[in-house]
């Protein structure tokens, strides 16, 4: 504590009925003015409004508060903009502290306003608590390469790289596949102005090869990302193509001497491709790649492009590793479509007649295998009749609970497509709800049945073939007459779900950045932060973070390239000065041999020399709080959240009737997220638990599970992200090394080993966190306060011996 | 008066309708997914039943229950001509479980003292003998002829069981 006793500031927000209308806010004001400390308290409609930011510039000057505490949302909403409001008054922003009584109160807790009035009293008075222990803080300030790194190069992914160009950064552009185009690349026409597909593509594609400010880089991967916002250190692997990108001229000579036949990808395996090729004519960069699984090793690519006065055929090319320094990270990596083989009902994989919709878009494009016709497999010719069967791997709890989103505009495209094909041909489409709800949609809807299209509603629960015809026979109910139905078609199309890209588990942990429930990339805030990870300088755009049609990528991929541009433009950014600082007078690497706290760094930032004391390089420090927790000399503190600050938050949480609660330590990435999550979805659970955010799991010491029972706590849960998906590398892993000794220590002490808990859930997991302390809830009853006290009281020499440091 | 004005069969008072029905439902083993249904079809066009008549459908047994018809839904034969094949409940996108749900009813709708004759018939067969088939002579004959043991109508063991 400063020199001076601090003068606190509390201001309790209605947020209009969110809070106001469950929590007794006039209550929680008077119960913060009684605490030490609080010089004044007040509660207002919205504080995060003008008059309430106003109101609290005012005060700091008339009653020289020191400190500021405000209750109302999560800090993962509004903690920026008071840090901003008190320093615009003048106070350090690292002099502010929020209580989140919205998210982990008044909205999980509508019930039991008496309850979560007492809760939200605990959680001002822990934040006050937090509060009389900050200190102030100066921001670091971090260069910003100029230049950005995008991952994919579909349609989002060539648009954010464009636009990035055109603003004068250097922009990497990333594709895994040979070519850049992605999905729009395959798809023959697009909905609802049936535009050719790849003649609008096409140029994008051309100007991304000709912009001088995009280094493309094909046939690669990212491997390795390291760094922070602005100084990204990013590590690709190309792949080996066998021929040289400088050489080759796509002449294409090769192709025709090449002897071998394989099923080509871009044309979902329907027609072949050579050993040596381009995937499509319009390919960017027009080079050619040999398959090496499929070649023979003829040789005769290499003559025919001697012959046309070229060696552009390499066959000791090697993968090669590129290191690009990069300030930001656009990532686009699309999506891949669900193998409908898997819904075994519906056939795919089993009759001959049975299509996915990006097969028939191949199928009918001119350019296709099929030369643009749409045949059935059985015996070549032109179905007379078609039905589309729509959501197969969407809204299935057994697949995807999700709506895919464009799968029933592409469906309308492919229906009309094949009217115009064939006027003839018998078209159904199988629907339970057909959504259309964007511009030029539901138009393009009432156009494909004034074209003769039939819809029916209702989900097919099978199909089977009949095996003379070879033709497929749905069952379903007719929902318009209620009856069943068996409708007998000659080709069957799957309209299939769009799922997370190959990948994107593998990228989400080199970008150690979340995925939600679906297993999409996870943005920062749902509504105002949908572009943003929750890494600061990585972005997402296009369907990487969920399905979405063109000119939703397309928009997507300029928001990404405007959100990056934001931090580059700048040059230099601030980061939070949330470090580790080593305290040289009690770092025993002096006396003896350490070390500890740079062997858990994830981050390398813990330099340790003999003789000396550790110093922590604030740059490259997350401030995860890992070595802070590790160090055995409590040497280490973590700036913000110092051991000090947080025993004062068990220690207010459990002033008044702490066998009856849980403290439960979450992390600000994951666990606190979904505890936020559980809040804004209105999910209930008994309000017994006060949570205490903290950067990373990896912060949690041992001392804070211990210190909370010796202060009476009924159940401590300690939680963090899921393994492998930790925004610090390794932080959990720390964690768990660290906290999972205590269901053997707990026991010898006389604790139930069941009164602790170490858990580990995703941001997105709100159901898992509300069970899990709706089941904490359950335990703490059982158990019952007669016995947690005697277990206590039995405990409590023990602990009293083993955390004499901490007093109290 | 509204009603009056719409003297059709088809007309649903709201005032009528039991609100309270679905909850009924969904706090009972078997029921809680019930409001999860979207009415998709993929259970009637499943079921067994609906196939010989299109008068016996799942799906419209829970949209009835989620509107509330008590009535309609517990003296709809479907519930008791259910084969609990759980196709439909196999292949559910939403997973309501509609067999569970009938099993739901039928308790309900027994509690209620609605239920087809030949079920209530059962009941008293199984109540008086033990078993739901009454022994009669031809059958004690075949299990002589057959070599099995005579069998003894159960009342007692039957009694203590349902008093319990």
């Amino acid at each position: 504590m400063g020199e001076e006793e601090p003068r606190i500031g509390v201001y309790v927000c209605h947020c209009g009925l969110n809070i106001a209308g469950v929590v007794d806010v006039e209550k929680v004001a008077r119960e913060a003015a009684k605490l030490p400390n609080v010089v004044v308290s007040k509660d207002y409609r919205y504080m995060c409004a003008d008059p309430g930011q106003e109101m609290i510039k005012e005060d700091i000057k008339k009653y020289n508060l020191t400190r500021v505490v405000v209750a109302s949302c999560s800090p993962r909403m509004h903690e920026p903009t008071f840090r901003r409001c008190v320093e615009s008054a003048g106070l350090n922003p690292f002099l502010f502290e929020m209580a989140n009584i919205r998210e982990h109160c008044s909205w999980c807790h509508p019930h039991y306003p008496e309850d979560a009035t007492e809760k939200a009293i605990d959680l001002v008075k822990m934040a006050v608590a937090k509060a009389r222990y900050l200190s102030p803080l100066e921001v670091i300030k971090v260069p910003v390469t100029r230049a950005a790194l995008v991952i994919g190069g579909g349609v989002a992914g060539i648009h954010a790289a464009l636009d990035l160009a055109d603003m004068g950064f250097k922009v990497y552009l990333v594709e895994r596949s040979p070519s850049i185009g992605g999905r729009m690349a395959q798809l023959d026409k697009t909905f609802p102005t049936l535009d050719c597909s790849i003649c609008i593509l096409g140029p994008k594609m051309v100007d991304v090869a000709n912009h001088p400010n995009i280094e493309l880089i094909t046939y690669a991967e990212v491997k390795r990302v390291e760094g922070y916002i602005g100084n990204f250190r990013v590590t690709v692997v190309k792949k080996p193509r066998y021929v040289l990108e400088s050489e080759c001229n796509g002449c294409g000579e090769c192709v025709k001497v090449c002897p071998v036949e394989v099923p080509n990808e871009f044309d979902e395996n329907l027609g072949p491709r050579k050993a040596i090729y381009v995937p499509f004519p319009q390919a960017i960069p027009m080079v050619y790649t040999i398959d090496m699984d499929a070649c023979i090793e003829c040789y005769n690519c290499v003559e025919a492009c001697k012959e046309q006065g070229r060696e552009a055929i390499d066959f000791d090319m090697k993968e090669e590793e590129i290191h690009l320094e990069v300030g930001t990270i656009i990532v686009a990596t699309g999506y891949d479509l669900y193998d409908p083989s898997r819904v075994r009902a519906y056939g795919y994989g089993l009759y001959d007649n049975v299509f996915t919709a990006i097969e028939l878009e191949r199928m009918i494009n001119a350019a296709g295998p099929t030369q643009g016709h749409v045949i059935r497999f059985s015996d070549r010719r032109t179905p007379r009749s078609l039905a589309f069967i729509t959501c197969v791997g969407s809204r299935d709890v057994k697949t995807n609970i999700y709506c895919s989103g464009f799968c029933c505009m592409y469906t309308l495209k492919n229906a009309i497509l094949l009217k115009e094909h064939y006027p003839e041909m018998q078209i159904y489409v199988l629907f339970m709800d057909l959504r259309a709800p964007f511009k030029g949609y539901e138009e393009f809807y009432r156009r494909a049945r004034e074209e003769g299209i039939i819809f029916l509603r209702g989900r097919p629960t099978e199909l089977y073939e009949d095996p003379k015809t070879k033709n497929l026979i749905i069952s379903m109910e007719n929902l318009s007459t209620g009856e069943p139905m068996d409708l007998e078609v000659e080709m069957v199309v799957l309209s299939n779900a769009a799922v997370p890209a190959a990948g994107t588990e593998e990228l989400s942990r080199i970008l150690t950045v979340s995925r939600d429930a679906s297993g999409f990339f996870m943005e920062a805030h749902p509504k105002l932060r949908p572009i943003d990870s929750p890494t600061d300088g990585v972005f997402f755009c296009g369907a990487a973070q969920g399905p979405k049609d063109i000119p939703y990528s397309v928009a997507q991929g300029s928001a990404a390239a405007s959100r990056a541009a934001r931090i580059m433009a700048r040059g230099e950014w601030e980061i939070e000065p949330i470090v580790a600082y080593v305290d040289p007078e009690r770092c025993r690497n002096t006396k003896t041999k350490c070390g500890i706290c740079a062997t858990k760094c994830p981050y390398g930032a813990i330099t340790v020399e003999e003789g000396k004391a550790a110093v922590v390089n604030t740059a490259k420090c997350h401030g995860c709080g890992t070595c802070a927790a590790d160090c055995p000399a409590n040497a280490i503190t973590q700036m913000h959240f110092t051991d000090a600050q947080i025993i004062a938050q068990i220690h207010a949480a459990l002033e008044e009737k702490p066998e009856e609660k849980i403290i439960g330590f979450l992390c600000n990435w994951c666990s606190y997220g979904a505890a936020d999550l559980a809040g804004t979805s209105r999910m209930e659970y008994p309000p017994n638990i006060r949570i205490i955010r903290v950067m990373c799991s990896g912060r949690l010491d041992r001392d804070f599970i211990l210190e909370a029972f010796r202060k009476g706590a009924g159940m401590v849960l300690a939680s963090g992200c899921r393994f492998g998906d930790c925004h610090y590398i390794s932080g959990n892993y720390n964690a768990e090394r660290r906290l999972k000794p205590l269901f053997k220590m707990l026991p010898r002490f006389g604790i139930s080993p069941e009164r602790f808990r170490l858990e580990w859930f995703s941001a997105a997991e709100a159901g898992f966190f509300t069970n899990l302390v709706k089941e904490m809830v359950e335990t703490l009853k059982r158990l019952g306060p007669e016995r947690i006290r005697e277990e206590n009281e039995k405990a409590r020499p023990f602990l009293d011996r083993m955390l004499k440091h901490i007093g109290g | 008066m509204r009603s009056e004005m719409v003297e059709r069969e088809s007309l649903v008072e709201v005032g009528n309708l039991d609100h309270r029905f679905p909850d009924r439902i969904l706090r009972q083993p078997g029921g809680e997914a019930l409001r999860a249904c979207f009415q998709c079809g993929l259970c009637t066009a499943s079921c067994p039943i609906s196939l010989i008549d299109s008068r016996y459908s799942p799906r419209r047994v829970i949209k009835r229950i989620l509107l509330g018809m008590r009535d309609q839904v517990l003296r709809d034969r479907f519930i008791w001509l259910c084969s609990a094949c759980f196709l439909c409940q196999e292949r559910c996108p939403q997973d309501v479980r509609p067999p569970e749900v009938m099993t739901v009813l039928k308790n309900m709708a027994v509690k209620e003292g609605i239920l087809p004759q030949g079920i209530a018939r059962m009941m008293e067969v199984f109540k008086r003998t033990g078993r739901l088939y009454p022994i009669d002579d031809f059958t004690a004959e075949e299990r002589e002829e057959l070599g099995l043991p005579h069998l003894e109508e159960e009342q007692e063991a039957v009694k203590r069981l349902l008093e319990e």
